[in-house]
């Protein structure tokens, strides 16, 4: 076990890490935002009266679910530079 | 990594006053730029005074009674008003920040995280203050722990988790605003200068030739996205102080 060599593998490890934790978070963040636009759409098709409510209320949600995979990106961020 | 160095705010000016670094940089110059616009966009709107509006006077006068209808009057109701200049004056900056940050040479303000960490500070002391100021110091304290507590030793313990999680939770709120405005913002820009380096990464004439035409038309429809990002980021960032004023004035029961 060499230290030097192990040291050596430091940044590439940390880019992978990188590269892992947003493609983690994007596989989340998009069954989430699937399963949230939807439903709207649904509820849209169900009651094109109240179509603008629920758009407003779906992107309230879009930002939420985003943000979870926005925490993710800063990791990255800090991780690949 | 040339793509971070444009990320980075450039010191015009250094200044040190103690040990405080207030250089001016061109994010402290772009923020500017960003209040002046602010003021006299709006100040001029409102001095046309058509009675049946159009152009710049219609397009403000829209985007205010929009603030004033789905952001005020929906969340916090009639007596919300007293909150309008504060949330109409947060949704206005950051709408103009993150669009004065698409113009070609101007930095946006709003992907640092010191900016959005200062407004989302500024939404926590207000939503702070706000249910202190409408319940007293203990009345508040005690929307912190739900209604319907089993009794015993269980209760206690299960009060004390609950009072745990809730300061976790609202420690966690200005947070996440601080970090999705500047996650989205920096992310965008960071995409839209991957796409041009792309013209320079590729070296020899057969596939600059490939890739150019492929990278400026990305880098057109991601502008065309950042747009409405802009847009949209700023509304989010406005409904949720306005939806975390409105949690702390009238706590849900």
């Amino acid at each position: 076990m060499d230290a030097t060599g192990l040291a050596q593998l430091v940044p590439g490890l940390a880019k992978l890490g990188g590269g892992l934790s947003i493609g983690l978070a994007a596989l989340g963040t998009g069954i989430g935002m699937g399963i949230l636009v939807g439903k709207a759409i649904e509820g849209m098709a169900r009651q094109p009266e109240s179509a603008g409510m629920l758009r407003t209320t779906m992107f309230i949600g879009v930002a939420f679910v985003e943000a979870l995979a926005l925490y993710a990106l800063v990791i990255t961020f800090l991780l690949i530079f | 990594m040339n793509l971070m160095e444009h990320l980075h705010p450039h010191v015009y000016i250094p200044l040190k006053i103690g040990s405080m670094d207030l250089s001016i940089t061109n994010a402290v110059v772009s923020i500017w730029i960003a209040c002046l616009l602010v003021f006299l966009t709006l100040t001029f709107a409102g001095r046309i005074g058509r009675l049946i509006p159009t152009g710049l006077q219609n397009l403000m006068e829209s985007l205010v009674s929009f603030v004033k209808n789905s952001l005020i009057h929906e969340i916090l109701g009639e007596e919300g008003m007293v909150w309008f200049p504060f949330i109409a004056t947060l949704f206005f900056f950051i709408l103009f920040c993150n669009l004065l940050g698409l113009v070609p040479k101007m930095f946006t303000a709003t992907s640092n995280i010191n900016v959005t960490a200062s407004l989302a500070i500024v939404v926590f002391i207000c939503t702070q203050g706000a249910g202190i100021a409408k319940q007293g110091f203990v009345g508040y304290c005690k929307t912190f722990v739900p209604k319907g507590m089993p009794g015993g030793i269980a209760g206690v313990v299960l009060t004390v988790f609950m009072v745990f999680v809730e300061f976790i939770s609202q420690l966690a709120r200005p947070f996440s605003l601080a970090v999705r405005l500047f996650a989205n913002m920096t992310a965008g820009h960071m995409v839209i200068l991957v796409f041009i380096s792309m013209i320079f990464m590729f070296q020899g004439i057969f596939a600059r030739i490939f890739v150019t035409p492929m990278a400026l038309v990305m880098a057109v429809v991601m502008m065309a996205f950042e747009i409405f990002v802009g847009l949209l980021q700023a509304f989010i960032f406005a409904i949720l102080a306005s939806i975390y004023i409105s949690l702390a004035v009238h706590p849900e029961h």
